[in-house]
């Protein structure tokens, strides 16, 4: 599903930071990757990558088939909204949109007259179907995560990345993000990666892909 | 753009404005009725201030069009039976009225402490049928002091103000002020000499009327030993039924010996002032416009940087730089015509009534707002077109920013 390969990216300045030094990694389609390591590790900066929202400096990506640097911006950006989900640490959720609305806008945005039903199905997914009209501001911070899930679902991606979705949870809200990641993988076969530093929840995906320094450690 | 795109852009800019702070958006407002207003009163008071001069000069000096003696091949100094070249140029359609006039070089004098010292003051004198004449022109509606009656008398004057001196007159030469009933003595340039008695006194700033006497038609025919002629022959006509080029191509064709002049031509330095104030009336516009969308700039720009996050967040999942544009272009048109709105409503519920109820006096006439449905309709596409340009250039330069740098700063 992805096949990435001797990925750089440096981030010019007066002293230029190489933060991926050749990253080469593959993920199976149906498969539930974590991407652990320390801070500074490159965790994020690769999911960035990955997740098309930033340019490497060098190497390539393909995903489902597509070698997704060569596109045009123009073109990456319609492919993220047909094939990619992302979750990010802070929820980032548009504030005047209702739950509903903020699921079902990318839907709408590719053109799906059926949007609406199919982000309250989503919700539901998400067991938030008694949220469907709260704006982000009225639910708690768990709960946006939930909707920012079910938002990153709605055009069926290929991909959902997810860049530590649980460090602004507590406990309980990130045992339920995380069961809900390992449900949507095993019930719907969703390819998923998940940057996360926390130990423990190694216990909820197929594999571990440790980062060091900008370089894979334990593919 | 695609119909979805549109209806993306149509949603977000919808739920940005439905749920925006509502004091944001009514300051976004009110800035821009006030620009709108500022936009249409200046306009609309130039307008008013040219069309004013130009009504003025129609109605006190010059009708429509003046029909003058042959200049080519000989020049006459009279247009001969005046009778009926009129009764032929009342044959036109849309013809309203027409009346003659004697015009005369005189000189006068009048001893105002009666102690044998004469203010002297030099002006054109003008024989005219005043029962005729208030059809054409309206020089009785400006009277100061006194009359000015159907049956002028042959030894009596209707004189301006500027003429007899007083009624708040500043001239450097004038009679030191002459009143109804005083005796003025004339001496015309053919050297015939005349007294007359002041029968009413006119105040009127525009035009050569200014500075104008009238008399009786029979007693400038006395003067100039003729009859049934006329210096130039005025004429009104209704401007909804022909262009005034047409009436004058008429006139043209049926007297070809004559002179056919359109007011337009005796503007002169009237016309300049009437010239002047359409450019500045223009100017201002622009200015106003360039305000309006500096205004509009200023107030998207800063409600996208505000918004940065979102729009790094939309673009995140996929939403076209163009979408994002297009919403924050709907947006500013949204406030354009609010804006549009409430500078309509200032204008043409508050302003206009106030102008009509308290009325600022003007050289013409009194203060006020004129607007052709053309200007009204150039002046709110002018704001759109500005509100437009003016959303697109903030919301492209925010959304070109980098993802990342969008949602984290």
């Amino acid at each position: 599903m992805i096949k990435v390969k001797n990925l750089v990216k440096t981030y010019p300045g007066h002293v230029p930071t190489l933060a991926l030094k050749g990253v080469t990694l593959d993920i199976a389609e149906g498969e539930f990757v974590a991407l652990m390591g320390r801070s500074g590790s490159g965790k994020s900066t690769l999911l960035h990558q990955l997740g098309l929202l930033d340019m490497p400096t060098s190497g390539s990506i393909i995903i489902n088939k597509t070698d997704v640097l060569s596109l045009s911006e123009a073109k990456r950006t319609k492919f993220r909204l047909q094939n990619l989900g992302y979750v990010f640490q802070e929820y980032a959720l548009i504030a005047e949109f209702t739950a509903l609305e903020n699921v079902s806008f990318p839907a709408m945005a590719f053109g799906d007259s059926n949007s609406k039903d199919r982000a309250a199905h989503l919700l539901d997914l998400v067991g938030l179907s008694d949220r469907v009209n709260h704006y982000p501001k009225e639910m708690s911070g768990g709960e946006q995560q939930r909707v920012a899930i079910a938002r990153s679902l709605i055009n069926n991606p290929k991909v959902l990345f997810a860049d530590e979705p649980t460090a602004n949870l507590d406990t309980v809200s990130t045992e339920v993000i995380l069961k809900l990641f390992r449900k949507l993988n095993k019930d719907l076969k969703q390819t998923i990666l998940v940057v996360t530093h926390e130990p423990e929840d190694k216990k909820y995906v197929d594999r571990v892909i440790w980062l060091k320094d900008g370089i894979i450690t334990h593919p | 753009m695609t119909r979805t795109d549109l209806k993306t852009a149509t949603f977000i800019a919808y739920k940005t404005i439905t749920n925006g702070h509502k004091s944001t958006i009514a300051l976004i407002v009110f800035i821009l009725s006030l620009s709108f207003f500022n936009l249409m009163f200046v306009s609309g008071f130039l307008n008013g201030f040219s069309d004013g001069i130009t009504e003025s000069m129609i109605d006190n000096s010059t009708a429509h069009i003046i029909v003058m003696p042959q200049e080519e091949p000989t020049k006459k100094n009279f247009i001969l039976e005046q009778a009926r070249v009129r009764a032929e140029i009342q044959t036109i359609p849309g013809v309203e009225a027409s009346t003659r006039h004697y015009q005369i070089g005189g000189s006068f004098a009048y001893d105002v402490e009666k102690n044998g010292k004469y203010n002297y003051v030099s002006a054109p004198i003008i024989g005219v049928n005043q029962a005729e004449e208030k059809k054409v022109l309206f020089v009785q509606k400006n009277m100061v002091s006194g009359e000015f009656p159907d049956n002028l008398r042959d030894d009596e004057i209707v004189m301006s103000a500027n003429l007899t001196g007083g009624f708040g007159t500043s001239q450097t030469t004038d009679l030191g002020g002459a009143i109804v009933g005083s005796q003025v003595q004339v001496v015309y340039s053919n050297g015939i000499m005349r007294t007359y008695t002041i029968r009413g006194v006119f105040k009127i700033t525009m035009g050569s009327v200014s500075n104008t006497a009238f008399i009786s038609a029979s007693e400038a025919e006395s003067v100039l030993s003729t009859y049934d002629n006329a210096s130039e022959i005025l004429v009104r006509v209704d401007l909804t039924q022909n262009t005034l080029d047409g009436y004058a191509d008429r006139m043209a064709k049926m007297f070809p010996t004559l002179r056919i002049e359109k007011y337009t031509a005796r503007l002169s330095s009237v016309g300049i002032l009437v010239d002047a104030f359409n450019i500045i009336a223009i100017i201002v516009s622009v200015i106003s416009i360039i305000v309006a969308a500096i205004t509009i700039f200023v107030m998207i720009y800063v409600n996208a940087v505000s918004k940065r996050r979102q729009i790094g967040i939309l673009k995140a999942i996929g939403i076209k730089e163009s979408i994002i544009e297009v919403s924050y272009i709907f947006q500013s048109i949204f406030y354009a015509i609010l804006g549009i709105i409430g500078g309509s409503i200032i204008i043409f519920l508050i302003v206009i009534p106030f102008l009509a109820v308290k009325q600022i006096p003007m050289p013409f006439g009194s203060a006020r707002l004129v607007y052709t449905s053309f200007g009204i309709f150039i002046n709110i596409i002018s704001l759109i077109i500005a509100g437009v340009l003016a959303g697109f250039i903030p919301a492209k330069i925010v959304a070109n920013e980098d993802i990342l740098k969008s949602i984290w700063g």
